[in-house]
Formats: structure tokens, C-alpha cells, sequence
């Protein structure tokens, strides 16, 4: 799968210009909210008028119906239909699908068969995102697009839903453009990033080359300033395996010297690269390791205490459940 | 008990009323469309559907004689004017607004995103329509019936002056009412239609309430 946009439109004094062409698997659209992520994803799906071209896999789309167009969308509040119970939700999408998968399979997978007779308003909103992504999975869609698909979950629910999705594209290889203003869901999911504010691209590429450049890390509220680090190279508490974990500055410790007797199951010795000031005074010290770069927002006390100097030696350390 | 002359009185109400209520998917599809935020001429559409509301029923009747009545335009293709299919005519038109006006505020209760799902699982401007639009808006459609056949019993203005007051053919529940009044001493005869009248529009209402609450019920387990 390939897409190839080409769109602009306005609403009122909100002007959105997206140039871009997204390969197979999982993007991530990020931005803050107001960038216009979702309008672009109600464009591409047909539900929104924008001036033009869309083409999936070279097939131009942009004058086709949404109905026409072959594109999934899963919406933040599931939207089953209150009239249909689950089994008739997921026939909806069955029946008018031009390929359309197995249900018993897909329920199997997503682990619904159980709830099959139920009627939706009577699901947990857990059941409700795994039964809307299963009824925009079995249609078989082309592309299928997600919009702040965990918003609406808890916590632990958020991560067992992202785990699904991700056991989910594996096992189906469907190609997704997640809408997230979350920089670590965006992270354990994406392998490629489009980056919008205020309704422009300001960066676009593989997520963890894309996540170092400065136009992305200012998009970042400072607390979430990190960086993506392979879990391969890392102890962490993920059992399925996530794209990349995002590290926030805030929560990796620097030491001088190489600590023992230490709880924090990850300790990377590293280079450092670079000791940036922030606005607020506190600094950004840029750390080579062994798993990749790393970010470490110290106080200024702190960096001449610890005498760190670009090109010295460091020890990254941080907890396995800050990530 | 009543007699054989209230048993053709009542009758007659029922078949005017039902076939008044023909008019139905007329009305759905005025109501949807007046659901929809962006339809071009929503409000010409709006003040056009809710006239009879406004105008007295006489008029109304006088107006549907001018256009139907022998010398009117479509009089001569559509003999109506002082029938029973002109009785139940003049009913619809009286009862459109009340079923427009309670139809849309069923399609305007349904999540319009909810379209946009069905749209997204590949289903067509007509499919949604009547798979995911029409279902959700059934109760709503329902009680609107329900009310609107009742109001559609007790019509007088416009049936009066259309169809004329014909014992048998359109002489409606309200309209003999009325023939008794003109009558010295059919007070009582008046009474007992007027009793009957009231039983049947309450009964209505109750049915319309009860299938509501039902249907909220149902969609909401």
C-alpha cells in the first residue's frame, strides 16, 4: 500500500496543507490538538470535502463517495450501531464488503466471540473499542484509518488496546494512519511519523530519525521531550513488543561515574553529545548510547556537580516501568 | 352500547384517519430532509410543511376546494371534493405538520455520526437511510403516527368545508358531533359522541407514550 496526498482545505479562518506520501504498515499523525490531524483523516476518508488528490496504491479517490472509497475508519467513540447488537454490527460491515474476511475469525482474534449476542450499549468501553475495530476489520479495507483511537480508554486499557492493534496488523497486514496527540502511543505504534501544526507538515519520515529533528521536539509540551529507544535494547515491562519506547527526559538520571547497588534495571554507559540550555534554564543533556540517543533534563547545579562536558562519559539510568 | 348510526360514525373516523395517514412517507421524507443541517432551502421547506398549522382549517378546506373543486385546476383529473378520499385529504394535509414536527426531532435525536460509520462500513446514501437513519427513528416515527391518527379523528375545519358532512361517507366523529348540536335536544346524543371521542384520543396518546418508552427501553438495554 502506498498514499499519495495531495489536499488542502479551509474551515472558516482554519487553512490545512498536506503534502505527502505514506508507505505500508503504521504512520502516526501527530500534533497538538488544533493542528487539523482530524479533519485531514475525515479528507482522506471521504467524510470531508478538500480540493486535491488522493490516491491509494496509484487508484486516484479523491471524487469517489467515502462508501466507494475501500478506506476503514475506527472513531474515537466506537459508534456501533445502538439498534444492531454485535454480531449484526459486525454483519453491517461484512455484507458490504467487496472481500470480506471471516467473522467467526475475526471475533476469534479479537477475542469477542463471547459477546456476540450482546447488544452494544450493554459493553465495557474495552469491548466497544475491540468489537469497532474488529467491524472495520472485517470489511478487509485497503487503508484503515484511526482516530485518537485509545482517547476514550483508561490507562490499562489504552495499553492493552495498543497491544491488540499491533497483534492485530501483524496477523492481517493492513496498512493504518493513526490520529494520536500522544507522543508514546505514537511511539509504540508507528513506524513512520507525519508531524501537523496548525495545519502544515513541519516534519514527516521514519519515526525515530523524525522524533530527533528540532521542528518535531518543538511540538512537544517539555514534559514529553524524549526520545524513541528499541525495546530490544532495553529492560522494560512490554510483553508484546511495541515499534519504540518513548523516553521523557525527565525520567533518566545521569551519573559520573558507573552506579551499583542500583534498583533501575537499565544503566547505559554514553557519550555526551551535547548540553542544550532550555528556556527555563534547566538543561538538555544529549547522550550517545548504546541503544541510541537519549535525553536527560538536569539542573544546572547538576551538570557542574557531575562536571559533564560534551564528549565526556556518562551513565544513563532509568527505572524498566518509566517506559 | 352503541348504536348502529355510531358504529358508522366511528368507522367512517377510522377509515378517514387511516387513510389520511397514507400521507406517512411523505412526511418521513419531509422530516428527514428538514433533519438535515445543510439541505439548500431548509427554511422556505420548513415554513411551507408547518402552513396548515398556522392557517385556519377552514381555508385550508376552502383551499384545497379551489384547487381540487370543480372548477379548479386539478379538479377535473381528481374528483375528491365531497368523497371520502377528499375527506381524508383534507385530514392529511392537517396532520402533516404534527407528524413532520415530531418525526424530525427523532431523526434530529439520532448521532448524525453514526451515518458517517455506516459510510465507512461501505453503505450507500440510501442504505444508511434506511438501515442505520430509519431504524433509529422508528420509535420516534411511531408515536408520531400514533398522536397524528388520533388528531387526524377529531379533524373539523378543513374536512367540513372539503368534504362536506355526508353520513356514511364523511361524516366523521367531530362532524356529528356537530349535525347532533344543530339538532333541538341531541345534547345527549352529543354527550355520548363527545365521551367516545375523548376515549379514543386518550387511548391513542397512552399507546403512543407506551410504545415509546418501550423503544427507549429497547435501544438503550
Amino acid at each position: 500500500m502506498t498514499l499519495d496526498i495531495n489536499l488542502h482545505f479551509s474551515r472558516g479562518a482554519f487553512r490545512l496543507e498536506a503534502q505527502l506520501s505514506l508507505p505500508a504498515g503504521i504512520t502516526a499523525l501527530f500534533g497538538p490538538s488544533g493542528s487539523g490531524k482530524s479533519s485531514l483523516l475525515a479528507a482522506i476518508a471521504g467524510l470531508a470535502r478538500a480540493r486535491g488528490r488522493i490516491a491509494l496504491d496509484g487508484e486516484e479517490m479523491q471524487h469517489l463517495p467515502a462508501h466507494r472509497r475501500g478506506i476503514g475508519l475506527v472513531f474515537q467513540d466506537a459508534r456501533l450501531f445502538p439498534h444492531l447488537d454485535v454480531r449484526a454490527n459486525l454483519l453491517y460491515a461484512r455484507r458490504r464488503a467487496r472481500q470480506p474476511r471471516q467473522l467467526e475469525e475475526v471475533a476469534r482474534f479479537f477475542d469477542i466471540e463471547g459477546l456476540l449476542d450482546r447488544a452494544v450499549t450493554n459493553l465495557s468501553g474495552g469491548e466497544k473499542s475491540r468489537v469497532a475495530l474488529a467491524r472495520a476489520l472485517i470489511a478487509a479495507p485497503r487503508l484503515l484509518l484511526l482516530d485518537e483511537p485509545f482517547a476514550a480508554l483508561d490507562g490499562i486499557r489504552r495499553s492493552a488496546f495498543i497491544a491488540t492493534l499491533l497483534e492485530a496488523q501483524r496477523a492481517f497486514g493492513f496498512s493504518m494512519l493513526v490520529v494520536t496527540h500522544d507522543i508514546a502511543e505514537a511511539c509504540a505504534l508507528a513506524g513512520h511519523v507525519v508531524a501537523l501544526k496548525q495545519g502544515r507538515v513541519v516534519a514527516s519520515g521514519a519515526f525515530a530519525q523524525t522524533a530527533r529533528t528540532p521542528e518535531f521536539q518543538a511540538l512537544l509540551d517539555p514534559r514529553d521531550v524524549g526520545a524513541a529507544l528499541p525495546p530490544a535494547a532495553l529492560v522494560s515491562g512490554h510483553a508484546a513488543g511495541p515499534a519504540a519506547l518513548w523516553l521523557r527526559a525527565d525520567q533518566v538520571l545521569v551519573a559520573a561515574a558507573r552506579p551499583s547497588a542500583l534498583s533501575a534495571r537499565n544503566i547505559l554507559e554514553s557519550r555526551v553529545r551535547a548540553i542544550v540550555t532550555e528556556a527555563g534554564g534547566s538543561r538538555l543533556v544529549e547522550l550517545d548510547s548504546p541503544a541510541g540517543p537519549i535525553l536527560s533534563r538536569l539542573t544546572p547545579e547538576a551538570v557542574d556537580a557531575l562536571a559533564l562536558a560534551p564528549g565526556g562519559t556518562a551513565w544513563a539510568v532509568f527505572k524498566a516501568h518509566a517506559i | 352500547m352503541l348504536t348502529p348510526a355510531e358504529m358508522e360514525i366511528l368507522a367512517t373516523s377510522f377509515v378517514v384517519a387511516a387513510k389520511a395517514l397514507l400521507v406517512l412517507p411523505l412526511a418521513i421524507a419531509a422530516a428527514f430532509a428538514l433533519s438535515r443541517p445543510r439541505l439548500p432551502g431548509r427554511l422556505a421547506l420548513d415554513g411551507f410543511v408547518h402552513l396548515p398549522m398556522i392557517l385556519p382549517p377552514v381555508l385550508v378546506g376552502f383551499l384545497l376546494l379551489m384547487l381540487l373543486g370543480r372548477q379548479g385546476p386539478l379538479g377535473g383529473v381528481l374528483h375528491l371534493a365531497f368523497t371520502q378520499n377528499g375527506a381524508a385529504l383534507a385530514t392529511a394535509v392537517m396532520i402533516f405538520p404534527l407528524l413532520v414536527r415530531s418525526i424530525r426531532l427523532s431523526f434530529e435525536a439520532t448521532d448524525p455520526r453514526l451515518l458517517d460509520a455506516a459510510a465507512m462500513l461501505g453503505a450507500g446514501p440510501w442504505d444508511r437511510f434506511l438501515t442505520v437513519a430509519l431504524p433509529l427513528a422508528l420509535p420516534g416515527i411511531v408515536a408520531g403516527a400514533v398522536t397524528a391518527f388520533a388528531a387526524a379523528m377529531g379533524e373539523f375545519g378543513a374536512v367540513i368545508t372539503f368534504a362536506a358532512n355526508i353520513p356514511g361517507v364523511t361524516q366523521t366523529l367531530p362532524l356529528a358531533i356537530y349535525a347532533v348540536l344543530q339538532q333541538p335536544g341531541g345534547e345527549a346524543q352529543a354527550m355520548r359522541l363527545a365521551a367516545l371521542s375523548l376515549a379514543l384520543a386518550l387511548s391513542g396518546l397512552a399507546v403512543a407514550e407506551g410504545f415509546q418508552y418501550w423503544a427507549r427501553r429497547r435501544l438503550s438495554r
